[in-house]
């Protein structure tokens, strides 16, 4: 793989990674906006309503058309959430070009079609056309009242919301249900607007192209952009609490959802990240660890009992699905196991196995364009520098007494506990 | 060895069967860092009725997927641990049809091909061991209960066959696991963990040859196992219920469809059958039909509504998912938009379209080691061919479509699967 990073306008990014092995072709565009109450919903909803009908293809049917034509591409609108960062936007995918007719010219097609998505959007005196508006507002009140439908999900949406009330990294992705109602076809327009001069632009290509060539119909497709001064983002680790929030709900479940919000204070930018990573993979991350050989397999608390590190955020969260009556058990253990890691219990298997592993999923992180692009975007947008492979190269490198340290640094910030009993749930 | 090329998918197949039977597929996949194998049985939940050496078995729901679990225990220790020593990330799945073992690696593939063909052809199971895991399958099973996505389509079969073992969920139920012992383990490890019942799959940068030497190595030398399966008394086209409902903590309705398809063809002609099936769906109420694009419109269906075609042994249904206010207005819809398409036939323009998408679509799943190695596990078990897919589309007709529309999609096959909010709850 060949990494080039290219700046094709003020603050407009495109990052190539370059490679022939796929039969899968991908480009994202992502606006990089503050994570916050005011523009969340904002955010979230243009997206969606922009992938309703643009100059080149003015309605879904007309756009599924397009897409089919050209070998069942795909167009998804986006909204991820890394950091105090919502990355919004579309992702497009396609067959690489060996595969069409030698007169059919995918990659110029998809930046076109990509260019009057983002500019050319369908208007009415000026604004978005409110059916279109209103339509996909109802569609992303129903994303927000869903996430209860997949408890595990929920639980840990619920855990985040708690252990960051009042912070902006507490704000979901999707925003606010009462903020989505009052967006109208004028304020959503006014916003876009704004998004397009001031936000700072992520594109980024996996697969096989001509990097010229690519330039050059990005560059036409984007034409008419408007740049203006733009709008600061940043990720920040955040504070370490003084005690222990716990929060509880209850639904008519036969399972319980125990979730932990821990701080680290250890991001991507940190010189100990390759330590964190490799103490969170022996405590929770993988099916060698702490959590899945004791709390699972030893106990039978659970069917799964896991902890995942947030490189952007320098959060350690860790999900499982116990009994009800097991609830004390499991809360217990989990805390015992990262005592453990805190006394240095912790096996040459376990360290070598968890490091073969990262190191492992590092290496094939470069198989799958998918991945790729949610990596490369996320080292944009946390300010990262270092590639898989170094990465790699430093997890080689950490120590026991390093982890050892890593595992004190750990504090629990949250607890947030989804249980049973209830005959009817809040949301 | 044999050697297939598909210049027009650029891959190469490398197939082997063994003298014990097992059938083996690589398939070289150059600049990947990750190699992968899949090992998989033609065992799935529904096969709980069956001969062995003349003797007829029937155990208790739930078994394959306990097998599962169960499988990765050995006399050297826990597998999924000696695996992951060395990087490898293993797991497995069970599946109406299938139990499936494989893993992915970056180093060792060798090493980890023999961990891998080893544990699962040789069965170690004590009264504690399965003992311990009843808890931790008892608590699996209570988190697919509580997910309504789960329980959509399960009530969607419960009511679609009157039979079929299908009926059943995939994992059984926390009373049918009691009745699991060791002895029922051992039993349904020799019926169905035989090579002459297994597909291995590779994909990645590999040697094929080292691949066959390997598997010539670990497995047992001569083939045995399953003679004989019963799914019950034959279907019937009607279905036992037309709709089935169940209150859960979801925020909006959220449905299944599904048409009943009692039987479908063998062999290779199976293969063409659910190709069709999936085009059909689309022309009906996929993306890119009009009718999808009405329902989204009128605010009935949402981008989270889906379609699809599955097949599972001899059965097949034609689903369509999604949530809504008003499930049954997308079934009248669905079955208003089939008997026009049965009158005036199937839009020429629109199935061209569907066609080049679908063919562009499966050519990209073939990046997928995952897919791609279930896919062929699955053709080898059903006897056909899955790269025959291009040639397949080219010869689909719109009047095939317009038929199996008029054959499938009709009421007297429909099931309606509704997850309701609960009252009193918005």
């Amino acid at each position: 793989m060949n990494k080039q990073r290219i700046e094709l306008l003020p603050g407009v990014f495109l990052t190539v990674l370059h490679t022939d092995k796929f039969k899968t072709n991908c480009l994202s565009l992502n606006l990089l906006r503050p994570l916050c109450r005011e523009e969340a919903s904002l955010n979230a909803l243009l997206p969606d309503v922009l992938l309703r009908g643009c100059k080149m293809c003015p309605d879904m049917g007309a756009i599924s058309r397009w897409l089919d034509e050209r070998y069942g591409a795909g167009a998804q609108a986006l909204a991820r959430k890394m950091g105090e960062v919502q990355a919004i936007g579309f992702f497009l995918d396609y067959i690489d070009e060996d595969f069409v007719q030698s007169e059919e010219h995918l990659t110029e097609d998809i930046c076109r079609i990509l260019g009057s998505f983002l500019m050319e959007p369908v208007t009415e005196n000026g604004v978005f056309r409110r059916d279109y508006v209103e339509s996909e507002r109802a569609n992303l009140i129903n994303a927000i009242m869903s996430q209860i439908n997949d408890k595990r999900t929920y639980a840990m949406t619920r855990l985040r919301e708690t252990m960051f009330e009042g912070e902006n990294f507490g704000v979901s992705k999707y925003g606010k249900r009462e903020d989505v109602e009052s967006i109208t076809p004028e304020s959503l327009y006014a916003h876009y607007r704004r998004v397009l001069e001031t936000s700072r632009i992520e594109i980024i290509f996996t697969g096989k192209t001509d990097v010229e060539r690519l330039c050059g119909y990005l560059l036409a497709a984007l034409k008419d952009l408007p740049r203006g001064e733009l709008t600061p983002v940043s990720t920040t680790a955040g504070r370490i609490p003084d005690h222990v929030r716990e929060a509880v709900d209850s639904m008519d479940l036969t399972q319980a959802q125990l979730t932990m919000g821990f701080r680290t204070g250890i991001t991507g930018k940190s010189e100990d990240y390759p330590a964190m990573l490799l103490m969170n993979g022996i405590f929770g991350g993988g099916i060698n660890s702490k959590l899945f050989m004791n709390v699972r397999e030893k106990l039978s608390l659970c069917y799964y009992a896991s902890s995942g590190m947030d490189r952007f955020k320098g959060i350690m969260l860790v999900s499982s699905g116990v009994d009800m009556d097991k609830l004390e058990t499991a809360r217990e253990e989990i805390l015992r196991q990262l005592e453990a890691c805190r006394r240095g219990e912790i096996t040459e298997e376990e360290l070598e196995s968890t490091r073969s592993y990262l190191q492992s999923a590092l290496k094939t992180n470069e198989d799958s364009p998918y991945n790729m692009d949610e990596f490369w975007l996320g080292q944009q947008v946390g300010g990262f520098t270092y590639t898989p492979s170094e990465l790699s190269e430093k997890l080689g490198l950490v120590t026991l007494e390093q982890i050892q340290r890593m595992a004190c640094n750990v504090t629990l910030d949250t607890i947030y506990i989804l249980k049973g009993g209830a005959g009817n749930g809040e949301a | 060895m044999e050697k297939r090329e598909f210049p027009g998918l650029r891959e190469t197949v490398y197939t082997e069967t063994l003298p014990n039977g097992l059938r083996i597929r690589v398939v070289p996949k150059q600049g990947f860092s990750k190699m992968y194998a899949f090992f998989a049985t033609n065992f799935g939940s529904v096969d709980t009725s069956f001969v062995l050496d003349g003797k007829e078995y029937t155990s208790p729901d739930g078994v394959a997927h306990y097998l599962e679990h169960k499988m990765f225990d050995t006399r050297e220790g826990n597998a999924l641990q000696l695996l992951s020593r060395t990087g490898a990330s293993p797991n497995a799945f069970t599946s109406y049809n299938v139990t499936a073992y494989y893993f992915s690696c970056t180093d060792f593939f060798e090493e980890n091909l023999r961990t891998l063909l080893s544990f699962v052809s040789e069965g170690y199971f004590t009264h504690e061991s399965v003992e311990k895991e009843r808890g931790i399958i008892a608590q699996e099973i209570k988190m697919y209960e509580d997910n309504p996505g789960s329980r959509v389509d399960e009530n969607l079969f419960r009511a679609m066959y009157l039979n079929h073992p299908v009926r059943v969920p995939i994992a059984g139920t926390v009373e049918s696991i009691q009745a699991i012992t060791p002895q029922v383990l051992y039993d349904c490890h020799r019926a169905f963990y035989d090579p002459s019942n297994m597909v291995l799959c590779v994909a990645g940068d590999v040697d094929p040859q080292r691949v066959i030497e390997i598997a010539r190595e670990v497995l047992p030398k001569e083939p045995g196992g399953v003679s004989g399966r019963n799914y019950g008394p034959q279907e019937p086209d009607f279905v036992k219920q037309h709709e089935i409902s169940e209150e859960m903590d979801v925020s909006m309705p959220m449905f299944a469809i599904g048409f009943k398809c009692p039987s479908i063809p063998e062999g290779q002609e199976r293969l063409r059958h659910v190709l069709m099936g999936d085009l059909a769906a689309e022309v009906l109420c996929g993306e890119s039909s009009a009718l999808y694009q009405r329902l989204y419109e009128e605010g009935v269906i949402d981008s989270g509504f889906s379609v699809g075609y599955g097949a599972i042994k001899g059965l097949a249904v034609m689903s369509m998912s999604g949530d809504s206010d008003d499930p049954h207005r997308v079934l009248s819809a669905i079955l208003e938009e089939a008997q026009r398409i049965v009158r005036e036939g199937v839009d020429e323009g629109l199935l061209r379209r569907l066609v080049r998408s679908a063919l562009g679509r499966r050519i990209r799943g073939l990046d997928s080691f995952d897919g791609l190695c279930y896919q062929l596990a699955l053709s080898e078990f059903d006897g056909y061919d899955y790269f025959a897919f291009q040639q397949i589309y080219e010869s689909v007709t719109a009047e095939d479509i317009r038929q199996l529309i008029a054959r499938e999609v009709v009421s007297e096959q429909a099931v309606l699967s509704v997850i309701y909010p609960r009252k009193g709850e918005e």
